[in-house]
């Protein structure tokens, strides 16, 4: 009433619309800010559902449960060093027991990089490395200067360098690394019984070509470290040595420098981004291959070359879903688009898996025990086991962790029988670790011959001297 | 004036009491007519706004909570976690599916001595026989005899991720020296026998290889957690041709101390002939896991000086055997220690910045050893016998110190003997094959 004697009933009633007006508007605005908040979120200040389960977590506690397992925490145990890390310096038995444990030791805290970080020159293009424009003649004249390093060390037998790595920094995953383990005696297995070298990687080279484009500087990079290497055989970590009796044939590819499981038709015509597979392949060494790695390596530099460049592969390749340049996609591309060049080169190999997806493949390895054996290298009985998508190494995968670290022990154990059959073993069963007698001991081991004859097969005879 | 009839009904709604007598003064001329009109209009904006708002309320509230089962990927990836828990725990297990068809296990019989297999009688004729019918698998090639590496480690995944990452790169380690050096490894992970498990489990696969390829002249036996630290140096085999077992130790605490660490066993060479063979029927009567092992090791701890009471394990054995039966083996024995066949870590790993320095690969003694030894640590269990972090923190400098002879011929090194990163040490060049010739230890040691 004061108010209406000072401004006027007609103003009073003006002022009480417009704040109606204004309530309501608020209202709404409040109403959207808090809808739109619960579905999309603020950034960092998170979303209403975040904030439910941190107060449910603050009252229940229930997250350190979830965790024992995939850390192996015992309860104790960590309250102990949670006091022994508190406590800094104190001495006595107790803290030394627990000083001496490996749980939940932290790796990054006794790792340390010393130096500056090398920084790429950002004006100059990517280059793989200086520029080789004769390395057919260094080569061969190398060869002829050292002939107690032949590049053939058989009438049809290159000298072959396996070539595969990891992380030099533990898994994420706690039994990755027992994986990768396995995955390396696998190759040693193979690469004993076929004279094969091994080189295992656990270096990154260049840091702008991290991820699975890193092995295009190593490849380089031991391509001209090492001149009596006539192949360059690479393999992904994932993949397994499923046929030990399988040579690759070596004459076949006399002609061509570069050997992917895939098909031609698959690539040169419809353009598929899986129509073939970089995840192991053969590479000759010589200046083509340094030729195609330096046209291969333009999409790979990380960051906005690398997310630009997978767009362009997403338009251009069937079935690519989008994400970041990868060397695979990048191979196909370079192979469709310029087949003129390289083409004529290219060995693109599907009458045995060089490359076997692991998917259609893993459930058939007692029938193929049953009906046919070891040596064939293709859909029989494969050569390689390939766990594409598995990524043990990781946190996790494109398919269920189960079915892939449980498929992986049985391709392994399959790969291992071929092995174990050599000394009188195999494993118990495909999936068990344990291993049974299937030859009896005998005071003549001379006279025994394996049944795969892989104790002294013929690929790996020394050439006699006539 | 639409919008005016709207706010004056939205006061209707929220001042009740003045809005009623507003109401009743604003429509009290209408007549009942009129006013149950618009009642009924009330009502029915009334139910129009509660609809709004309850529509507006479940937005917000599946915002905040979701739906059970239509909403939050964060349950998804709860129910992940928890299973991969699951797998992971079962993994790691030591169990089998058991598989009923499988006969039970014969019981041990305590009265038999073990053996590791049919006695052999005619080894050396058998293998030269052998040799001289498969000329394509000599034994030595170029001069050199051929040598299997055997190293191994237990089928099922280490305790801690740690203990798997480091026998990865211990294995990585390996495989560089005998790729350098021509040598070829098994890697075991298969217990062939069950009775003799642990570090007992050499023995037989021992036994096994040389038996299955006779073309091997050298069985080089090397633990899991032992690693190259020389990549240059090579074992001076010539100085063995009278020695049929090559082993790291030290004569006088081996015959005058009798102590239980004379020789090392985590790193030594077996002749592939007829007296290795004996030798290991000779060593393994006392691995047999069990009663026999336990009393085995109360022997050996009393005969033996310095022993702690534990079970026995092959290096005491060995070390007994050899001392009670001298004039059996030892002429064939060649205990060395004038390079780290087996280096033992604590007195090693500190000094490699000033062997850096000082020395140079090639030398495989104190100044450069030859191999580093991490005796104690047990990467693969859950406790050692050391910090863990000064165990980590030593394997990690020791394989980078190895490392870096390897990538010195690629032009590269670490940043450091603790970082995992490298760094260019040597610039590209369109020549590469003249540092090829300089920085290549095989093509150095061919020449030699």
């Amino acid at each position: 009433m004061l108010i209406e004697r000072c401004i006027g009933a007609y103003r009073l009633r003006r002022i009480q619309r417009a704040l109606r007006h204004g309530k309501v508007t608020v209202i709404c605005l409040i109403l959207t800010v808090v809808v739109l908040r619960g579905t999309i979120g603020a950034g960092k200040f998170g979303t209403p559902e975040q904030d439910f389960l941190n107060i449910r977590d603050h009252l229940v506690r229930k997250t350190a449960e979830h965790r024992r397992v995939l850390e192996e925490i015992q309860p104790q145990q960590q309250q102990q060093a949670k006091t022994i890390s508190d406590s800094a310096q104190s001495s006595g038995s107790s803290s030394t027991s627990n000083a001496n444990s490996y749980i939940e030791f932290d790796i990054n805290t006794i790792l340390k990089d010393e130096g500056p970080e090398e920084k790429p020159d950002p004006s100059k293009p990517y280059s793989l490395g200086t520029k080789i424009s004769d390395w057919d003649e260094q080569r061969s004249l190398w060869l002829k200067s050292n002939p107690q390093f032949p590049n053939f060390i058989g009438p049809e037998k290159p000298r072959v360098l396996l070539v595969t790595g990891s992380s030099p920094k533990p898994c994420e995953n706690p039994v990755g690394d027992h994986y990768l383990l396995k995955s390396i005696k696998n190759k040693i297995d193979y690469c004993r019984l076929h004279g094969v070298e091994m080189f295992y990687n656990m270096a990154l080279l260049d840091a702008e070509m991290a991820g699975f484009w890193a092995k295009l500087p190593l490849i380089r990079k031991l391509l001209l470290s090492h001149p009596e290497v006539e192949f360059l055989w690479w393999m992904d970590s994932d993949a397994l040595f499923t046929d030990m009796a399988f040579e690759v044939p070596w004459e076949r590819y006399k002609d061509s420098n570069f050997v992917m499981h895939g098909w031609n038709e698959m690539v040169y015509d419809e353009k598929n981004w899986i129509g073939l597979n970089t995840g192991s392949f053969l590479l000759r060494n010589c200046q083509w291959s340094l030729d195609i790695l330096d046209a291969w390596a333009p999409m790979g530099p990380k960051g906005k070359i690398r997310e630009e460049a997978g767009k362009i592969l997403t338009r251009e390749l069937k079935g690519r879903p989008v994400f970041e340049a990868d060397d695979q996609s990048a191979m196909v591309y370079l192979l469709a688009t310029q087949k003129d060049l390289w083409g004529s080169k290219v060995y693109l190999e599907n009458a045995y898996y060089l490359h076997g997806y692991w998917g259609i493949l893993v459930d058939r390895y007692e029938e193929m025990i049953e009906n046919y054996h070891p040596g064939l290298g293709d859909h029989r009985w494969p050569l390689v086991t390939h766990f594409v998508g598995c990524k043990p190494c990781g946190k996790f995968g494109d398919y269920p962790v189960e079915r892939c670290l449980k498929q992986m022990d049985r391709a392994f154990n399959f790969g291992d029988n071929q092995i174990l059959q050599m000394y009188g073993f195999t494993h118990k069963s495909l999936a068990s670790r344990r291993v049974k007698r299937v030859r009896n001991e005998t005071s003549n081991p001379l006279q025994v011959k394996d049944e795969l004859g892989l104790l002294h097969p013929a690929f790996k005879a020394v050439k006699l001297s006539s | 004036m639409g919008q005016d009839n709207f706010m004056t009904q939205k006061r209707n709604l929220s001042l009740p009491t003045t809005a009623a007598a507003g109401n009743g003064r604003a429509f009290v001329g209408g007549g009942r007519g009129a006013l149950r009109g618009k009642h009924v209009q009330k009502t029915f904006n009334n139910i129009k706004i509660t609809i709004l708002c309850g529509f507006v309320t479940i937005l917000v509230l599946r915002g905040t909570i979701g739906i059970g089962s239509l909403g939050s990927s964060d349950a998804l990836n709860q129910n992940l976690i928890e299973e991969t828990n699951r797998i992971l725990a079962e993994i790691r297990s030591d169990s089998d599916p058991i598989d009923p068809n499988d006969p039970p296990e014969p019981d041990v019989n305590p009265n038999t001595t073990y053996s590791l297999g049919p006695k052999i009688l005619n080894w050396d004729s058998d293998r030269r026989n052998w040799l001289e019918g498969n000329p394509e698998f000599p034994s030595y090639v170029n001069g050199k005899p051929k040598v299997l590496l055997l190293t191994g480690s237990p089928p099922n995944p280490c305790d801690n991720p740690m203990g798997d990452h480091y026998l990865l790169k211990a294995v990585k380690n390996k495989i560089d020296y005998c790729r350098i050096h021509g040598i070829e490894i098994v890697y075991n992970m298969a217990h062939l026998d069950k009775e003799l498990a642990g570090y007992w489990a050499k023995l037989p696969m021992i036994r096994r290889l040389m038996l299955s390829h006779p073309e091997v002249e050298w069985i080089w036996w090397m633990d899991s957690d032992a690693l190259f630290t020389d990549m240059v140096f090579q074992v001076p085999l010539s100085k063995y041709s009278k020695h049929n077992l090559v082993i790291h130790g030290y004569p006088d605490l081996l015959f005058d101390q009798k102590s239980w660490i004379a020789l090392n066993t985590g790193s030594f060479l077996f002749r592939n002939c007829q007296w290795s063979l004996d030798l290991l029927d000779a060593w393994a009567p006392m691995g047999p896991k069990g009663p026999i092992r336990d009393e085995a090791g109360k022997i050996l701890t009393a005969n033996l000086k310095g022993r702690p009471a534990f079970e026995a394990d092959d290096q005491s054995a060995l070390i007994y055997l050899l001392i009670s039966r001298q004039d059996k083996w030892m002429d064939k024995v060649y205990v060395e220690n004038s390079y780290y066949l087996h280096g033992f870590w604590a007195g090693l790993v500190d000094r490699y910045e000033e062997m850096i320095d000082k020395y140079h690969p090639g030398l495989g003694d104190e100044r450069w050893p030859f191999v580093t030894h991490f005796v104690g640590c047990k990467p693969c269990g859950s406790y050692g016998d050391y910090p863990v972090e000064r165990c980590l923190r030593s394997m990690e400098r020791a394989f980078n110190f190895a490392d870096n002879q390897v990538l010195k011929l690629y032009g590269f090194g670490h940043r450091g003997l603790l970082s995992p990163k490298i760094k260019r040490v040597r610039n590209e060049t369109a020549t590469p094959l003249e540092y090829v010739d300089k920085f290549n230890i095989r093509r150095a040691s061919h020449s030699l």
